[in-house]
């Protein structure tokens, strides 16, 4: 065992109605790389987030190079010797590779009043080779860059600073560095980080499990905010560690599975070979009424894009989309909420709500043109259906006047799907609706995606984790690299093992 | 460092009626000639001015834009409407508010359809319409010798009534009915508070943003029109002082920059403030000069009272 570097000790971090971490223990040793898998929620984004500073731990300590660390953000992990490389990297576009790379340091080259542009250009040439980027000009403009040589470039751009600042073994954190990269990008940044290692650490972070086991020394599986397994090289194959991402057996009655009903026959939605460029092509599906089906694949699957293309906000390349048997087309999220499709996003502050406004407002934007006389709307309608909107979805609000800022999460997507019920859409996208929601909202929740369900709305759900895909839909679509891969039915009585489908997902 | 000088809990709205009987106060304590029926009279000309064009500038503002072209289209109106009185009589009252309703739908265009910030955009036609105006005469007008009655039904009274109070007072009630009770007026708030999901809830943002423009531009034109009819004369820098007060007069009130959040009655209440506090200053004998110091100082004080700025990560 080498050197340990990096520790996390009995790390505890609870937001308000999820504990992301629950007392993890996590190690990072000198010149290692380390894997780091987990679903969805598991608590990687948590636990990375504490290790370079964005966020500070509840309970529990944090060690570097032996000393118990304090970091106020990432600038000051970075100066530690700790730094994260995000997927596209997390640059500035209309600057040039060496502008960046250097950026907020060019005093070390000097503190004259002009810059000294050819020591700089001389000295980016010598960082970029050792990532494998020789052949960059390091004047070329970084959004003209590709993913790969963003990733690098981040990469160099911290090997540099922890020279800098003098640190010796600097621990790079990559989150899901693969996904944007193609097959020949890959090889290259592996064998990059095969010969970084002889002076870094590497955590790595990826769902594509083959990755992860041909790559690391070490890997560890979190789950539900729990470290599940720390395994050593050969330790594991693909199929241990999903199962032990996934866990133990589905819980009985999690996702009110006795309520589910059987749906109708009557197709609502009828989607043939939906194809965007580059994101997803030939995807078809039948949406029967009542009928909840659920859309599961990774990051970069193309079912989030999907779902764009079915609320219009997106227009897809090619394909067709029938309601109720009548082709549409859908420009415009106008045409689908015509079409009688709502969308409940995921951002639903940003994208679902007008926080600053209040109850009313929000729940009654789609429906003002039934509250007319004449030109003028008319308030007593306005507030009857509000009124009986807060009342049907449950929501607590102390008036229908509140703002719907002062809300809990719950509230707030309950009111989002109020506006939608209003309206009388007959098919709803709900775009992980129970995110960052509390365990008994989250129930709440449920309970009304089975009651709209038999009340003969067909639903479209995207959930946060694999159980809850399983345990809400009466289907699953498993689409894997922009591809629809395998249909999965799931009955009430017959559901399947969370292990079973996770092989076609990674 | 970062100040929290938003007053927790209380409504913008009733910050700036505080603020309000606090200057009255002051004011007729410095000086009892303030509270005169005469002295009042005069604030209230003054406040129908502030009101018509705050009026028009609040619709944008909720939207989340800005306009800067009010005071041109004000000049330009007063200049078309000294020019063309003499010929159509009557007639030249739509005329110059069709033409107010014009420039601010192309303000509407520009922005919307061109996709140009609100800023940049009437920053621009603020300079055409400006420009316009001196073309057609660099010179003041003056109402013709025939038009002197025409021009009196602004400057008239019922009783002791002026009428520009009730001009001022049917404007307020046809935009309050608008922001309160039509679908264009929610359309204004929903995209002010969240334009993103607007447009992913299916509404019009084009159309609404337009027509918040439209609106804009009446509102300007008649305050275009009171302005020259009680000065009896139009020129081309008649209106130059107006585009900071429109914006004071609104955020005096309480609305927010954002957009979103405030209203109309928000800009009746800032238009009576900054009526008193133009008033108010000259009859307590404040140096004319020095009275931009105060008035400054009220913008700021009232923007950091009122607006949340926690939201806002960048400061621009």
């Amino acid at each position: 065992m080498g050197e340990t570097i990096l520790e996390l000790k009995r790390a505890k971090k609870a937001f308000p109605g999820v504990t992301a971490l629950d007392g993890v223990d996590f190690r990072v040793e000198r010149n290692e790389i380390l894997g780091l898998v987990g679903e969805n929620g598991a608590g990687k984004s948590t636990l990375m987030k504490i290790l370079i500073g964005l966020q500070t731990v509840d309970e529990g300590e944090y060690f570097l190079r032996g000393e118990r660390a304090a970091l106020d953000g990432p600038s000051a992990a970075i100066r530690k010797g700790i730094g994260m490389v995000f997927q596209e990297g997390c640059m500035i576009p209309n600057l040039s590779v060496m502008d960046n790379l250097f950026l907020g340091n060019e005093d070390s080259f000097g503190r004259g009043p002009l810059m000294p542009v050819k020591a700089m250009a001389q000295a980016a040439r010598g960082e970029l080779e050792a990532v494998g980027l020789g052949r960059l000009n390091p004047k070329s403009t970084v959004g003209d860059i590709s993913s790969a040589e963003k990733q690098m470039l981040e990469i160099a751009r911290l090997l540099w600073l922890s020279r800098l600042y003098g640190v010796d073994n600097p621990i790079l954190i990559l989150d899901e560095p693969t996904t944007v990269l193609q097959e020949s990008e890959v090889e290259r940044l592996f064998s990059i980080l095969g010969a970084l290692k002889a002076r870094a650490s590497i955590v790595f972070i990826s769902h594509r499990l083959e990755e992860v086991v041909q790559l690391s020394d070490r890997i560890v599986v979190l789950k539900d905010g729990r470290l599940m397994a720390d395994l050593g090289r050969g330790q594991a194959d693909v199929k241990a560690i999903e199962r032990l991402m996934v866990g133990h057996e589905l819980a009985v009655e999690h996702y009110r599975e006795s309520m589910q009903t059987d749906c109708g026959s009557e197709v609502v939605l009828c989607v043939k070979e939906l194809r965007l460029g580059g994101r997803f092509e030939d995807f078809s599906m039948d949406l029967h009424r009542g009928e909840i089906v659920s859309l599961v694949g990774l990051m970069g699957s193309g079912k989030e894009e999907v779902c764009r293309c079915l609320g219009g906000s997106e227009v897809p390349d090619s394909g067709s989309i029938a309601v109720h048997g009548k082709p549409a087309r859908f420009a415009s999220p106008k045409n689908a909420i015509d079409a009688g499709i709502g969308i409940v996003p995921i951002d639903r502050r940003n994208d679902g709500l007008a926080t600053s406004l209040d109850v009313m407002s929000n729940i009654n934007l789609l429906i003002l043109d039934r509250m007319r006389s004449g030109p003028f709307l008319k308030p007593a309608l306005e507030k009857a259906s509000a009124r009986r909107w807060v009342e049907e979805c449950l929501i607590k609000t102390p008036s229908l006047q509140t703002s719907c800022s002062t809300l809990s999460g719950g509230n707030q997507q309950k009111v989002v799907i109020a506006k939608w019920l209003a309206a009388e859409a007959a098919i709803l996208v709900l775009d992980h609706p129970t995110r960052g929601i509390d365990v008994g909202a989250k129930d709440e929740i449920y309970r009304r995606i089975r009651a709209l369900a038999a009340a003969g709305l067909s639903i479209i759900i995207m959930c946060d984790t694999l159980e809850e895909d399983i345990g809400l839909s009466n289907r699953m679509i498993v689409m894997k690299d922009g591809r629809i891969v395998r249909e999965i039915p799931c009955p009430k009585d017959a559901k399947p093992a969370p292990v079973a489908v996770i092989g076609y997902i990674v | 460092m970062k100040m929290k000088l938003r007053i927790a809990g209380i409504k913008p709205i009733y910050i700036s009626l505080g603020m309000f009987f606090l200057l009255v106060a002051v004011f007729t304590i410095g000086d009892r000639t303030f509270i005169s029926l005469y002295n009042a009279q005069t604030i209230l000309n003054a406040v129908a001015i502030l009101l018509a064009v705050g009026l028009g500038q609040v619709c944008v503002i909720l939207t989340g834009g800005i306009d800067l072209s009010v005071g041109s289209i004000m000049s330009l109106v007063s200049v078309v409407f000294m020019l063309v009185i003499g010929q159509l009589g009557a007639w030249a009252y739509p005329v110059v508010m069709v033409l107010g309703l014009g420039a601010g739908f192309l303000n509407g265009l520009i922005v919307s359809k061109l996709r140009i910030p609100s800023f940049i955009a009437t920053l621009g036609t603020q300079g055409i319409l400006i420009s316009v105006a001196y073309l057609l005469s660099a010179s003041p007008l003056s109402v013709p010798e025939n038009s002197y009655g025409l021009v009196d039904i602004i400057n008239g009274s019922i009783g002791p009534v002026k009428n520009v109070w009730i001009i001022g007072l049917v404007l307020f009630a046809g935009f309050f009915a608008m922001q309160a009770y039509t679908r264009l007026g929610r359309g204004i708030m929903y995209i002010g508070a969240n334009e993103r999901m607007s447009y992913l809830s299916g509404l019009d943002i084009d159309r609404i943003r337009i027509l918040a423009f439209t609106f804009s531009g009446f509102g300007a034109a008649v305050a275009g029109i009171i302005l020259s009819a009680t000065l009896y004369s139009g020129y081309p820098s008649i209106g130059g002082t107006y585009v900071l007060n429109s914006i004071a007069v609104v955020v005096v009130g309480g609305t927010a920059m954002t957009g979103g959040a405030g209203g109309v009655l928000n800009t009746l209440i800032g238009s009576l403030i900054m009526g008193i506090l133009n008033n108010g200053m000259t009859v307590i004998g404040i140096d004319v000069y020095a009275q931009q110091v105060f008035l400054g100082v009220l913008i700021i004080v009232a923007v950091a009272v009122t607006f949340d700025r926690r939201k806002l990560a960048i400061i621009k």
